[in-house]
């Protein structure tokens, strides 16, 4: 059996478009970047009797997948363990983790997962559903990105701050539902380091 | 009744500023016993937030007075008083001025040193007085407490001179710092 030169040809077009479809049809190779506890924060602000107070997270780590050096596009995922949390003082910190605020026994993770990431004026913005205390709402998400080189690797560093209301998330059941004395807002401030994986 | 001091008796700003802060002490130390008996919890925290937001006001108030008393005549103590009787009379108001000082502050570095910072009545934040620290909070408790307690006997023996003088000495020295009472003979 042989083949005539141009039914070569066509065989060869047909190959090299179904290898275009074939790489079309794969997602690019995408940059998955996972946190650098040592280097990053994790902070809240509230109001307690009229002062600011603050306090922070140990654990919480955070995976983005980019498309490209950019945000936009890509996937944001940042998993809190919420007994982690340290305003410096034991008993406060023991009130914030019972019953009536965050209940960890109950829920010991709070979550945010981006379902889309845009460039926006001051940087970019994740909406995604935010998960504190069981109740998950759509959150906005502003923060600025920029990528580095550090020793071969491609680092980026997030930061940003986002104010929630700490009663849409039950967050202060009973007395604790007053905003007299300890404020609804709390600003929650995040300045991340995030390595790139692999390479 | 004149605003100013005379020689003979306290004028009206020195009378306000007395009772003013006898008011807020009372007040000072039923906040402080009702915080102390409460489980922690928002009303803990809002009982505490009043206490040292009148604290605060104390403080201020206690500036304001004994600027007032140095720029004022200060009605003299009785002449027919025993030398320990004038001894004790001036301790006991040296004390009094004192504690009016050391009570807030003594608190104020209390909180500092806890960690949590204070405002007044939720309108504004003061500095912190000192940084966070564990021993330090440890040993501002115990002197704010303890010093509750001088002030406790202070202003007892205090009060039980002013009665003194009034019901059975018989003299002014109670009256002159009534705002109604006229000066007896």
């Amino acid at each position: 059996m042989s083949l005539t030169p141009r039914a070569m040809l066509g065989t060869a077009v047909l190959a090299l478009t179904f290898f275009q479809l074939a790489a079309a049809a794969e997602p690019a190779a995408a940059t998955h970047y996972t946190l650098d506890p040592a280097k990053s924060a994790l902070e809240f602000q509230f109001v307690q009797a009229g002062a600011q107070n603050k306090g922070h997270f140990g654990k919480f780590p955070v995976s983005l997948e980019l498309l490209s050096d950019s945000p936009a596009g890509g996937k944001l995922d940042v998993l809190v363990q919420m007994t982690s949390l340290d305003t410096g003082d034991k008993e406060r910190d023991d009130t914030l983790r019972g019953p009536d605020l965050f209940d960890v026994a109950k829920f010991p993770q709070a979550r945010f997962t981006s379902t889309q990431i845009s460039k926006s004026a001051a940087g970019y913005e994740a909406v995604g559903k935010l998960t504190i205390r069981g109740v998950t709402r759509e959150q906005r998400v502003a923060f600025t990105f920029r990528t580095a080189q550090e020793q071969g690797r491609t680092v980026g560093y997030l930061t940003g701050k986002t104010t929630l209301k700490r009663l849409e998330f039950g967050v202060g059941q009973g007395d604790w539902k007053s905003t007299e004395w300890v404020g609804g807002d709390v600003v929650v401030s995040y300045s991340l380091r995030l390595v790139s994986a692999a390479r | 009744m004149t605003l100013r001091n005379t020689t003979s008796r306290w004028g009206g700003i020195a009378q306000f500023l007395h009772w003013l802060i006898v008011a807020l002490i009372i007040t000072q130390v039923i906040l402080a016993n009702i915080a102390m008996d409460l489980p922690i919890g928002v009303r803990k925290l809002a009982m505490f937030a009043r206490h040292k937001s009148f604290g605060l006001t104390i403080l201020a108030l206690a500036v304001i007075r004994l600027l007032w008393r140095w720029t004022n005549p200060t009605p003299p103590l009785p002449n027919d008083l025993k030398p320990y009787e004038r001894t004790l009379a001036r301790i006991t108001h040296a004390a009094l001025y004192l504690l009016l000082f050391a009570m807030p502050l003594t608190g104020w570095m209390m909180t500092s040193a806890r960690g949590f910072p204070v405002s007044w009545f939720n309108l504004f934040q003061l500095p912190d007085f000192v940084p966070k620290n564990q021993g330090l909070y440890d040993a501002m408790k115990t002197t704010h407490h303890a010093l509750s307690y001088a002030l406790y006997a202070v202003v007892f023996l205090h009060v039980a001179a002013a009665l003194k003088h009034h019901f059975v000495l018989r003299d002014d020295v109670l009256r002159r710092m009534l705002p109604t009472a006229r000066k007896s003979g």
